[in-house]
């Protein structure tokens, strides 16, 4: 299911450089959101997003599966950073339960634009055991994983896209 | 620095009695059975006292679960929430290893620790009642006075605890030709041995064998191995001097073996027994004709290298305060260096200490926790001096001969978050610094206040490294945030630092003087609110240190890939006993696709990046490098690699029977060089995030041991 994504951006050798280099296409791995021991029974699961821009469109696709409970609703949300939560800002669809897909097209306002392009946008899927988050992942640009072990040049993606200074690169 | 559990806690608290007016109300029977109760007793006993004490109390980072502290954390959730809790996380790395029937029972015993009622009808799971309104947060007073357990003073089985065996000297050796170790081999250590923990006073985990090398290491066979005592943590590295490898097992057992073919040579169990909670031994030191130990306890031990006696011993740290050392110690200029650790609820502060190496006669300390009208002590605002905690030196620190310093990082201010510390941005001194200090008097000659203000128990506590680019001289260290910092180490100047993993708790650094900004909301946090952080409190990098390779002037740096939320409790401005200050939930670091484990070079030079990779399961070992242009390092799913170190390329791989965990060394004996390991458990947040987080990784839960790998004495 989670198979290496093709490669639509470009960036790499020597690492992707920040806010400068903006991408059309968006993804994210789902993953369990925040939890802790008493939580971790209820935000089991994995998907994948991926999220395509056209002007102030984007196009959202997905597939989720192993949810402990049916699949509620999901949504994209826009937080102050990446990595951290924020509001709801769109419904997307849903299909299937404790696996299926996600799909939808949200209009960006010009601060959600400038929110998806700073990493700060991510979808988010609730789920009857978990109504406030089963399954979260931040949309950054598209990007490969060469493989577990499968060294890079440089230090591979590193998503700083929101720090000023670009201290991930050379002064 | 350490596991950080779900419940944060601190060194601040509560007085007795805080609970008193909510204790007061009314309560309902209890969904639980008398009878569970006692047989939770038992259970709690044999599993959980090890960290949580016999009377619940708490211990360092291990959260109390009776009386005011516990019903600040619990009393607004429910009886099935810390049923699932436990469950799902308890016993420390032992995580859902017990019957429900057994966490049922813990359940219903902490429960009735808090002044719960029994009832008729039995707790199964499955009942969900608000904590507050079945506990008053009273404890009985049997539970009040039981014997303070954990903290490594006692033993005798149960979860991560060390099966009950015999202390003292099982093994008297009998050495021969050993060759007393002076500063000048000490300065300019024989590759054939490994002297100090980090292989020289810079700390560069390296090498200069190279019989072992790109070509051939796919060949590696095992050679011998040792099993290590079962219960405690276990992170250590070998000690080799002469062909003798001295070995810091759990329990504070110290061991001699013939490096060649393993016999045991003595054995000298010093003792307390280890429990799960901060019973690592990172390291030993040699030094003349004794081998120096710190044990968990605070205790330092000088024993006589030929035969395991003890020659002296000395304590760190006043006894039975809860003071702890794990981090290692290193000899400098005649002195045995220590730091010290779990500094909280309890005075003094955490200090650094030196000790005549012949007498172990205290010759000076330096704490690290600045006092109000010493230099530094306006930098905690007006928090009380028996408020300011932290500090701690996790790791033993490094040494340059010439300019005669040490120089050792410090862990985070207590408690972890700004709001609960009531100390806003200030920098908290000497907490999460870089100090460096005289070697002959431990006077301050500059330090480095890497992190301001810290909030997420993003310590900046490890390895400093010691490396010279001409005539200029840099320290090197890299923290929790992963970022990559490099300082003069004459003068303490910043000079350059780059982010090595993703982190959002930063937004910005000065280039000229190094100083982080933090992300907006950040600084305006509040108690009780949660609030984002990546990496989570295993770090970006943490106790596995990084190894650097001179030749092609390149770091290798195990990093670790997780975020949490933390929320910060109010915490009382009185000392006295542990209490909960923050609660935490992990996730996945974006952008990781949820590998946790990255392996990164850099060109120290240029500070560029020259390869990475990642991989599920974090790096749970120092990195080893070596002239053989080979790096060594082992992992949570139990993988002991070689890479080439100048492209990042796996070269050879063996699976061990459990989590590889420590610092690989190298050393030659008769011609022939040798790779030894060591596998563990415990060790803390980066050890527990993966345990939580990997659900799809299983090992057991013994098996620690040494490994000591060879080429074949005929290669193909």
């Amino acid at each position: 299911m989670h198979a290496i994504r093709a490669l639509l951006a470009v960036f790499f050798v020597g690492g992707f450089s920040g806010a400068a280099c903006a991408a059309d296409v968006y993804a994210s791995r789902l993953t369990a959101v925040a939890y802790d021991g008493a939580m971790r029974a209820n935000v089991q699961g994995d998907g994948h997003v991926s999220a395509t821009l056209n002007g102030s469109s984007l196009t959202v696709t997905g597939d989720f599966a192993g949810l402990p409970s049916a699949a509620s609703s999901v949504k994209l949300y826009s937080g102050s950073g990446i990595g951290v939560p924020g509001d709801a800002i769109f419904d997307l669809q849903l299909s299937g339960q404790n696996q299926g897909s996600i799909s939808g097209t949200a209009k960006l306002s010009s601060k959600q634009l400038a929110a998806l392009k700073q990493g700060h946008v991510y979808v988010q899927l609730n789920s009857q055991k978990a109504p406030d988050g089963n399954l979260w992942g931040w949309l950054l640009p598209e990007h490969v994983f060469p493989g577990a072990n499968v060294p890079e040049k440089g230090h591979g993606f590193l998503p700083q896209l929101d720090v000023p200074g670009n201290w991930t690169e050379k002064k | 620095m350490r596991h950080l559990g779900k419940y944060l806690t601190g060194a601040a608290v509560v007085a007795a009695g805080a609970w008193a007016a909510t204790s007061l109300a009314q309560t309902a029977a209890a969904p639980f059975t008398a009878a569970q109760a006692e047989a939770g007793r038992a259970a709690y006993a044999a599993n959980c006292a090890g960290c949580h004490q016999a009377n619940l109390a708490g211990s360092g980072e291990q959260p109390a679960l009776a009386g005011a502290p516990f019903m600040a954390a619990w009393g607004r959730r429910s009886t099935k929430e810390f049923y699932d809790d436990i469950r799902a996380e308890m016993p420390y790395g032992k995580a859902g290893s017990l019957d429900a029937a057994i966490y049922q029972n813990i359940t219903a015993f902490v429960m009735s620790a808090n002044g719960a009622k029994p009832g008729t009808t039995a707790f199964d799971g499955t009942q969900s009642v608000q904590i507050s309104a079945i506990a008053t947060g009273q404890v009985p007073a049997t539970i009040v006075n039981a014997r303070r357990g954990g903290g490594g003073d006692e033993g005798g089985g149960g979860a991560g605890r060390a099966p009950a065996m015999r202390l003292g000297q099982i093994l008297v050796g009998n050495i021969k030709n050993y060759t007393p170790v002076t500063d000048a081999m000490l300065v300019h250590p024989d590759p054939k041995d490994w002297l100090i923990y980090r292989g020289n006073y810079q700390a560069w985990s390296h090498s200069a064998l190279n019989q072992i090398n790109a070509n051939n290491v796919g060949q590696l066979q095992l050679k011998w191995s040792w099993a290590m005592n079962e219960g405690g943590e276990n992170a250590t590295g070998p000690t080799i001097h002469d062909g003798i490898m001295f070995l810091a097992n759990t329990s504070n057992t110290v061991e001699a073996f013939d490096a060649k073919t393993g016999e045991l040579l003595w054995q000298n169990r010093l003792g307390p027994l280890a429990t799960r909670a901060y019973s690592a031994l990172r390291s030993l030191a040699v030094y003349e004709d004794k081998v120096y130990i710190n044990a968990t306890d605070a205790k330092l031990y000088a024993l006589d290298a030929k035969t395991g006696k003890t020659v002296w011993e000395s304590d760190i740290a006043p006894p039975g305060k809860g003071f702890n050392e794990t981090g290692g110690l290193i000899v400098a200029h005649g002195k045995a260096i220590v730091g010290l650790t779990l500094c909280r609820g309890q005075m003094p502060h955490c200090y650094i200490s030196a000790y005549d190496a012949r007498t172990g006669k205290q010759v000076w300390k330096f704490t690290t926790i600045a006092a109000p009208g010493t230099p530094g002590g306006d930098t905690w605002g007006n928090v009380p001096d028996d408020m300011r905690a932290g500090g701690e030196t996790w790791i033993a620190g490094t040494y340059d001969p010439e300019l005669n310093i040490t120089y050792w990082g410090t862990a985070q201010s207590k408690p972890w978050m700004q709001a609960s510390r009531r100390s806003g941005t200030a920098s908290t001194l000497y907490a999460n610094s870089t100090l460096a200090l005289d070697a002959d008097t431990g006077q301050l000659k500059w330090y480095f206040s890497h992190a301001p203000g810290e909030t997420f128990d993003l310590d900046e506590v490890f390895e400093r490294v010691l490396i010279d680019h001409g005539s200029q001289k840099t320290l090197m260290t890299i923290g929790k945030a992963g970022i990559l910092w490099k300082l003069d180490r004459v003068t303490g100047k910043f000079l350059d630092a780059r982010q090595t993993v993703f982190q959002n708790v930063y937004n910005g650094i000065d280039m000229k003087t190094g100083r982080l900004s933090f992300r907006p909301d950040v600084l305006t946090q509040k108690t009780k609110t949660w609030i984002s952080a990546c990496p989570s409190a295993a770090g970006g990098h943490d106790w596995p240190p990084t190894s650097y390779d001179q030749k092609n002037d390149l770091m290798i740096i195990p990093l670790d890939q997780s975020c949490n939320m933390m929320l910060g409790h109010d915490v009382a401005q009185h000392t006295g006993v542990v209490q909960p200050e923050g609660e935490e939930k992990v996730f996945f670091m974006p952008g990781t696709d949820g590998n946790m484990g990255r392996l990164a070079a850099y060109r120290t030079a240029t500070m560029e990046p020259v390869w990475s990779f990642q991989q599920r399961s974090p790096f749970l070992t120092g990195v080893l490098s070596t002239d053989g242009n080979v790096s060594f390092v082992g992992d949570y799913d139990r993988v002991f690699r070689a890479v080439e170190t100048t492209t990042g390329k796996t070269l050879w791989t063996v699976r061990l029977p459990t989590v590889v965990q420590g610092n690989p060394v190298s050393f030659s004996v008769d011609g022939k060089q040798y790779i030894a390991i060591t596998t563990g458990l415990g060790g803390g947040s980066p050890f527990s995030k993966p345990s939580s987080m990997l659900g799809e990784v299983h090992h057991p839960d013994h098996g620690q041991a040494v490994y000591v790998f060879a080429l074949p004495d005929k290669m193909n």
